[in-house]
């Protein structure tokens, strides 16, 4: 009977060991994916500021370019009504929905980058060099924040899905839900660079 | 003692191999001339001018030249590498890398979060344009180095004042307190027996506990492993006698660990923890 008692205690021990650092977890990384994705949202919001500089520069030199800038004059307003609240997060439609406009922004900008190419003016002009240096460094953020927050994302995710952490949740934070994670889009997977 | 030195390079093994592109060690020095562009003394030139802006302004600038990028993106790699050293202070994130991969003729300046306002990407990108790659095409590294980190250092200067450093670095002693306090405690209470068979159970109670204690304190899984491990093996093999006849069995491998841990504190360069955030901007020649 003592063995029991002291085999009893011992696995006892051993879970309340495995489960007690792992409590906060589920909120911990919660609020990491949070973090992680307002700043990624500041960086497309950040972008989305950039644009209406460069299209006015651009349209200087390239006026009869209209379709190329209509196109990201509208993708703009587009991804101006949204948000990336932890609602859409959660919200397998909103987050896709969200996903879409940036995306068509991305490629409505790089169709206009393209574009550009045919100007030489356009090109040796100071104000637009400088718009440009600023649109690609936020692109890379953007990418940086992309890859942190599809991280943070993962490592939330498989803390719900994987022992102890899943048997955690469903004891104290029943409400949580895999979440929405990118993924990779095409102009991604292979992106078209165009510098010679 | 083989047994605790190879569980302890295992663990340090384990804790590097998440890094993804391969980088370069950082020394201490804050020119890491990687794929040998620059002669003694122009390294140390460039290190002396980087050391100057650091002691005054708390920035760190980093020069890196890589052999190769390993077909990464500059800037991909750049924003990781960053990371991987902690370029910058930790609270200020103020580090800037400057990084020439010769084999690929191209070269980016990677900008802490904290220093971005001071250096923004139009900037660092007029900075390579017109400082940097001009003197690049003529095939002369250090003078296009040099007058690209005069400007990065005109520009970034003033946005921070030095703060003395507070020294915070982990160091080991504040690992080890915890894992002998823990392990002396349940040495004391348990049977003097001296067959380690019979021990297997405590141990393993003791170095779970330890483990847990220590995930809650630092949050790092590779470092509460470590603990659990050398605190069960502490209970494993040594016996009380061993402790109070003051032959400390470990010496040897906590020595070992210690050296790798708190061997950077020396020297001239602590790289600060800082992180990166993507900014900066990159050109090629």
């Amino acid at each position: 009977m003592k063995i029991v008692g002291i085999i009893g205690a011992i696995l006892l021990l051993l879970a309340a060991i495995i489960i007690l650092p792992k409590v906060n977890n589920v909120p911990r990384l919660d609020e990491n994916v949070n973090m992680y994705a307002s700043q990624l949202d500041n960086q497309y919001k950040r972008r989305s500021d950039l644009i209406p500089n460069l299209v006015a520069t651009v349209k200087g030199y390239a006026s009869h370019e209209k379709d190329v800038l209509t196109q990201v004059t509208e993708a703009r307003a587009k991804v101006g009504q949204m948000t990336l609240t932890p609602e859409v997060l959660n919200n397998p439609e909103a987050f896709k929905a969200y996903q879409n406009a940036q995306d068509g922004l991305s490629s409505a900008l790089s169709r206009l980058m393209m574009v550009t190419e045919n100007y030489p003016e356009l090109k040796a002009n100071e104000n637009f060099l400088q718009l440009q240096a600023q649109l690609e460094g936020t692109e890379n953020r953007i990418a940086v924040a992309r890859k942190d927050y599809i991280e943070s994302v993962k490592e939330y995710n498989l803390e719900l899905r994987t022992v102890p952490g899943k048997w955690v949740a469903a004891l104290l934070y029943p409400e949580a839900e895999v979440k929405q994670n990118f993924t990779a889009t095409t102009t991604e997977s292979a992106t078209p660079k165009v510098a010679f | 003692m083989k047994i605790f030195k190879s569980i302890i390079l295992l663990m340090l093994l384990a804790c590097l191999a998440f890094s993804a592109p391969t980088f370069p060690q950082l020394n201490n020095s804050r020119v890491i001339d990687d794929a040998g562009i620059f002669d003694a003394n122009q390294e140390m030139a460039l290190d002396k001018k980087l050391a100057n802006h650091e002691t005054n302004t708390s920035n760190q600038i980093v020069v890196v030249t890589i052999k190769s990028l390993d077909g990464y993106d500059i800037s991909d790699y750049g924003y990781q590498l960053g990371r991987h050293w902690g370029i910058g202070q930790k609270d200020k994130n103020n580090g800037v890398l400057l990084i020439i991969a010769p084999n690929e003729r191209k070269v980016r300046i990677e900008v802490g979060y904290g220093l971005e306002g001071a250096l923004p990407d139009a900037t660092s990108k007029t900075i390579i344009q017109n400082d940097i790659l001009p003197l690049f095409k003529k095939g002369s590294y250090y003078d296009g180095v040099n007058s690209g980190i005069d400007k990065i250092i005109l520009a970034v200067k003033g946005e921070y004042t030095p703060a003395r450093s507070t020294n915070e670095s982990s160091s080991i002693g504040f690992i080890l307190f915890p894992i002998l306090f823990i392990a002396i405690i349940f040495i004391n209470a348990m049977p003097k027996d001296k067959d380690s068979k019979k021990r297997i159970i405590p141990a393993i109670i003791t170095g779970s506990i330890a483990g847990a204690i220590s995930w809650m304190m630092f949050f790092v899984l590779g470092v509460s492993v470590f603990i659990a491990v050398i605190v069960f093996l502490i209970t494993l093999f040594s016996s009380k006698s061993d402790w109070t006849s003051g032959n400390y069995p470990t010496s040897g491998g906590f020595s070992n660990s210690s050296g790798s841990f708190g061997g950077s504190d020396f020297g001239g360069f602590n790289s600060g923890g800082g992180s990166f955030g993507g900014g900066g901007a990159s050109g090629y020649w």
